[in-house]
Order: structure tokens, then sequence, then C-alpha cells
């Protein structure tokens, strides 16, 4: 859907974006993730034609990406704002028509959307008059009202209650199902670890790593494993040896054990099963993938180990 | 419809919404026509009607002070002297304003007295001087030398040096006229600057609350200067017109009502010819005003695009109101820079610095208006449609300036 070819962006000598590559997979929910500073923002500009690379192409549906393309995209920034003495409907209606909606089709959009989340009663409530959340919404709204095939959204999650988190997280997911292709940027690793594809992350301008978020986590596993048995205790540490650690263990049910694992050396999960079989009766084993809170931080040190 | 005009719409709308708009609407030329009322009929009432006892114990003055009366002078003997207290309590002196002391050596030792019930005002007093001080010469002329009153006062009437302009022989373009002309000038930059400021204002906000994040993922930065510019100028018009209307209306009632005898033939007599004051004359006769508001409208469009491109550039380069006040300073004298050159071209007319500041951006619509005012001949008509271009011209290259600046900053937070 997107491909970002060797981009560069400098701001007053300063780079911002240092040839960075990536692609978007097209109906697929692609988290953009990086530390504050790391260019995230300047990217998304630049996909929304806001800011033009130094270097570099951006690449829509396979064509150069150019103004045409920006009504097939929708866009949540992060700090977004509405016009405090408009009115909700006629708000969105003129979003709408910037996106380059005609007269009917937006107002038959937005009234959609807005019986979709159940607030028409809001529709002639000036946006002065909104709470925060309600605002966040109307603002959701705005990004999509358009039927945008690739959908930016900018910490979307931020600013909601629980209760609209997930409203929002099973919208993003409705609108992935749709065929719609999203990109998040976020710093909730919970949302991506649950329901992002692919991920990119940026470090100080640079993309540090891109990739189904699958690979990703099992790219950056421990060894780590947990094992559910029938059995005897000892029998079990017994048959660990030196190649496993237990790390954590604890009793579910009478002569039934939940334990964390840590495998060392070149020790492999076969070595493990081949062990404990022997002793005990083996009901489940999972090898465990770090979250992407966990590879997020994984990537950024070794980074940060490597510079010094 | 076109994203330009979405914008330009929205604009208008929001500011048509405001409640702020609609009072300035009514209140802002009823506060004007207030104003003309109170100056025309200060201007008519400038002098003020005095009755004047002159106590002449001495009969120097013979009972007389001018060859002909004064309009609103009027001048009383008594030939005997006059107590203060007695002058201001007695019932038989009560009907006179001022009393003037005359002592018997007055021609020696040149010192007088006036006492007055309410303060006098300056004309008052020099009409009051003058006019005993004339009297004074004249007795003082007839005691040293053997010239006749007659004579004396032929030697001390002055010389009219009757200044006129030789391709205006009739003096017809008046000085009252230029600064009718600069007042209207002053005016538009008065406008533009009243609605620059919203521009500015209206910037900021957008960029402080980071609505412009969201438009300009739909349209470009010059797109959504512009249409502000447009917006607010098409607002700022609206306004201006309706006080055109209001103030029109407002002058033809003035005219029917509060000045209706100065424009009744039958009360004019004698007086034709000065039968208004020269105020209400320059307001009602001598400005062609239906030719002004043409110009006024060509000159505010191109001045606003001019000085509303600036606002709009220093609205996105400030990041709160706050901060954005100290770059307006420059933009102020600016428009100071503007007015005080209107009033420098109406004492120094021909001069070159005239000439350079008829043509400069900043300073050409008040200048315009002063050459307009007086009724321009052909030359000055051209000199004027030629600023007016250079306005505009000055005005779309500093549009296409000031997108790139408004581009530049606009998304700096």
């Amino acid at each position: 859907m997107i491909k970002v070819a060797q981009i560069s962006k400098s701001y007053q000598r300063k780079l911002v974006l240092d040839n960075v590559s990536l692609e978007v997979p097209k109906g697929q929910i692609f988290g953009l993730l990086g530390p504050n500073g790391a260019g995230k923002t300047t990217l998304i500009r630049m996909l929304n034609q806001m800011l033009r690379p130094d270097a570099g192409s951006i690449y829509f549906d396979g064509q150069l990406l150019q103004a045409s393309h920006l009504q097939q995209i929708g866009y949540l920034p992060e700090e977004r704002g509405l016009y405090k003495s408009m009115g909700v409907r006629a708000h969105l209606l003129f979003l709408a028509q910037l996106r380059g909606l005609t007269k009917q089709d937006a107002a038959q959009n937005v009234d959609h959307w807005l019986t979709h989340f159940e607030i028409q009663d809001w529709q002639n409530k000036r946006i002065a008059t909104l709470s925060k959340g309600m605002a966040q919404k109307v603002q959701f709204i705005a990004a999509l009202v358009h039927q945008p095939q690739l959908l930016i959204l900018d910490e979307p999650l931020s600013g909601f209650d629980p209760l609209n988190v997930e409203l929002i997280m099973n919208e993003i997911k409705a609108l992935k199902e749709k065929g719609t292709t999203i990109i998040l940027s976020t710093h909730n690793m919970k949302s991506v670890d649950e329901i992002c594809d692919h991920a990119a992350l940026l470090h100080q301008g640079k993309l540090l790593a891109q990739d189904a978020v699958l690979h990703l986590r099992q790219a950056h596993a421990k060894g780590r494993v947990f094992v559910r048995f029938k059995g005897n205790m000892l029998s079990f540490a017994n048959a660990l040896w030196t190649d496993f650690t237990l790390l954590e263990q604890k009793e579910r049910t009478e002569g039934v054990f939940e334990c964390i694992l840590q495998i060392r050396g070149t020790s492999t999960v076969n070595d493990l099963m081949r062990s404990l079989q022997a002793n005990v009766e083996v009901q489940h084993l999972e090898l465990l993938l770090p979250s992407m809170q966990e590879v997020f931080v994984d990537l950024i040190t070794q980074k940060e180990t490597q510079d010094v | 419809m076109s994203k330009f005009l979405l914008l330009t719409k929205r604009e208008i709308q929001e500011r048509l919404g405001q409640k702020g708009f609609w009072y300035m609407l009514v209140l802002g030329p009823l506060v004007l026509l207030l104003l003309l009322v109170a100056i025309l009929k200060a201007a008519d009432e400038g002098k003020q009607e005095l009755k004047v006892l002159i106590a002449d114990p001495g009969q120097i003055m013979a009972h007389r002070l001018m060859a002909q009366d004064e309009k609103n002078i009027h001048y009383y003997f008594i030939d005997d002297y006059l107590e203060m207290q007695e002058f201001e309590q007695a019932k038989a002196y009560q009907e006179f304003d001022v009393l003037l002391e005359l002592n018997e050596k007055v021609l020696n030792n040149k010192k007088c007295f006036v006492f007055y019930r309410d303060q006098l005002g300056l004309d008052a007093r020099m009409q009051l001087k003058f006019q005993v001080e004339k009297r004074m010469e004249e007795l003082i002329a007839s005691q040293h030398s053997t010239l006749t009153e007659q004579a004396f006062r032929q030697i001390k009437q002055g010389f009219v040096f009757d200044f006129r302009d030789l391709q205006d022989p009739k003096n017809e373009s008046k000085e009252a006229n230029a600064w009718a002309g600069f007042v209207i000038g002053a005016f538009i930059l008065f406008f533009v600057g009243l609605y620059g400021m919203t521009i500015f204002r209206a910037t900021v906000r957008e960029k402080n609350n980071r609505i412009v994040e969201v438009l300009l993922a739909s349209v470009r930065p010059q797109q959504l200067m512009l249409s502000k510019i447009t917006g607010i100028g098409l607002v700022a018009l609206l306004q201006l017109l309706g006080w055109a209307v209001v103030l029109s209306i407002g002058l033809l009632f003035l005219e029917q009502t509060v000045f209706l005898d100065v424009f009744d033939p039958s009360n004019w007599g004698e007086a034709a010819p000065q039968r208004l004051n020269p105020l209400s004359s320059l307001v009602f006769e001598q400005l062609n005003l239906p030719f002004l508001l043409l110009h006024f409208i060509l000159f505010f469009a191109a001045s606003f695009l001019f000085y509303g491109s600036l606002f709009a550039v220093l609205g996105a380069r400030s990041s709160a109101d706050a901060d954005g006040q100290q770059f307006l300073l420059p933009l102020i004298f600016m428009v100071a820079f503007g007015i005080f050159a209107g009033i420098y071209a109406i004492y120094y007319p021909n001069t070159t610095l005239t000439e350079v500041l008829t043509y400069l951006p900043f300073s050409s619509p008040v200048l315009a208006f002063i050459t307009l005012a007086k009724g321009a001949t052909v030359v000055g008509y051209t000199t004027t449609m030629l600023s007016l271009l250079i306005l505009l011209g000055a005005a779309l290259l500093l549009l296409k300036l000031a997108g790139r600046w408004y581009k530049q900053h606009i998304l700096k937070f």
C-alpha cells in the first residue's frame, strides 16, 4: 500500500530522518514505533504531504504519492484540534468536504458514523461544550468519515477512558476487516501486541527494525518456556539438569504444576521435551515470546550500546 | 465546492456567527454619526454669544468700539465705575456675561480687567482682546497725531495674502477636503489593522489548538492562508458596506431632522452661500461620496491583501498570542507610518518625498484619498491609479512570499 524509499529529511541541519525505507502492506495494521523524537511525526507528515522529503520517494499503491491521493488517506494527528465554535455535524461535514466528498456524500457518511457511535444527539452541540473524550470521538470520526483506504492514527488512544479505548480498538480492527490499511503510531505497546500485524521501529531518525509483529517477537525471544505438567516436582527439577533454569513455579491443582524455564546454552525445546517425558506427564509446553514492549526496549538498548 | 471556497465560507460563517460583528455593524456607524453630529454642532456653536458690559468712567471709548457690530459679541457701556461684587450680584447686571473695566489711565498703563461669569473660550478671549486693543490704538493715534480715525484704520488694515495654486486658481481643492481624504485613508488602515489582528489571532488559535494539522492534511498552507485572508477580508468589507449603508441612512436622517434648517432654502436668505458651516458643507456637499466609496473598496481590498498576508505570517510565526505581540509592533509602526505620511503630504504636497510616499504601498492608501478627496485632476487620478496598481502588485508578491513563510512556520509548535 505504502512504500517509503530511502527517505531523508533535515530541519536546520539536524537530520530527522536518515535514509528510511519501509513498506506498509495493504489491509494490515502497521505499528509505527519509536521513542519521542525518533522521526515518526515527520514521516507521518510526509505521508500526508505536509512536508516534502529532502531525498527519497513515497509510493501510494505503486504510484508516486501525490495530492490526489490525499482523498484516500485519513489522518488523526496526535495533537488534534477542532473549531470550538462549530457544531459537531457541521464540523464533520466541513472536514469531509475538505477531503473531497460531495455535500450529499459527506452528509450521508457523517450521519452513518454519528449513528454508528451512537452520538446522533450531539450533532448540533458546539464543539466547545463537548468533554475531551467526546471531542476525541468526533476527531476519530473526522479521520475516517471519507472512507479512506489508508488511515494514519497518531496516538489514537490518548485521552480516552478504558471503555472508549476498547471501543476504538474494536473499531480499528473492524476497519481492518473491511480492508482499510492502518498505520498506528503509538507508545501503547499493549495495543501493538493486540492489533498490529506489522511494525517498524524508528530511533533517532533511523529504521532499527521492520517486520511482522510475530517475527519481531520471535526474533527477540529469550528462550523462556512455559510448562504445565502432572507429576512430582522433584522429578521435574531433576530432569532439567544444568541445561534449563527454573524461573518460576506454581502448583495449579494437586499434582499439577505450572513453571517457567529458561533454556541455557545450546539446548533446544526438543531437548527439554525429551528430558521431561521420561519423568513427568507434560500437559502443555509453549515457547514464551517477548511483548512488543520488551522488543522495543531490547532494540533501543542494543542500538544505544552499539553507539557507545 | 473547491477547498478554497469551503475554507473561505467557514471563515465568513464563523465571523458572521459572532455577536460582536453585528454589534459593531450597528454601533460602529451610530457612534460615528453621534461624533459627526457633535462635531457639526460644535462647529456651529463654536462662537460664544456674549454680552459685554464696558465700565468706562472716563468715557474714553465714547460708547464706541467697532465700526460694525460683531455677530456674537455685543458691547454695552456705562459711564461709571462698577464694583465686581455689584456686577456679580445686582439684578440689573445679570444679563451681562462679561464686565470689562477701563479706568481713566488705561491709555497710559494699558491694563484693564475682564470679569466673567462663565469660562471664556479662547476664540472669545482673542476677539475681545483684539477689538479693545484696536480701539485703544485708534484713541492713542488720535492723541498723538493728526490722523483721522478712518486714515488710521486704513493704515492698520492688514494685507491679505491669498495663496493660489496655478493648477487650481479657484482654490477648489481645499485643505479641508484633503483632511477629509486623510481621514478616509486612515480609516482604511484602521480597518485593515483591526481585521488584520483578526487574521493574526485566528491563525494563532488554529495553530495553538492544532486544528491546523488536520486542515493541512487536506489543503496546502498557502491555500489555508489565502482563504483566511479572503474570508476575513470579505467580512471586513461586508461590515464596511454595512457601515456605509447605516451611515448613509443616518446622514439622510440627520439631513431631514437635525440639520433640517440648514438645508431648507427658505432659511437661507441672504446668507445662502454660507448656509452650511464648513464641516457640514464638506460632508454634505463637497465630497463625492459614491466616487470615494468605490475607490475605498478598491484600496481597501489591495491594502487588506498586502497587510493581511503579513499578519498571517506573524500568526504562523507565533506560538501564543502573547508571544506574537512583539512581532506585531513593527507592523503597527508600518500602519502608523502610513498615517503620518498622510499628514506630511497635506503640509508638503509637492515634495519628492510626498511623491515617493504616493507610490509606497504602506502609505499609498492614505495619500490616494487625499488626492481623490480634493477632486483629482487627470494627472492626479492617473497617479492614484498607478499607486493602486503598485499596491496590488506588492500585495500579490507579498502573498507569494508570505505563503512560503507561513508554510515554514505553521507546523512549528
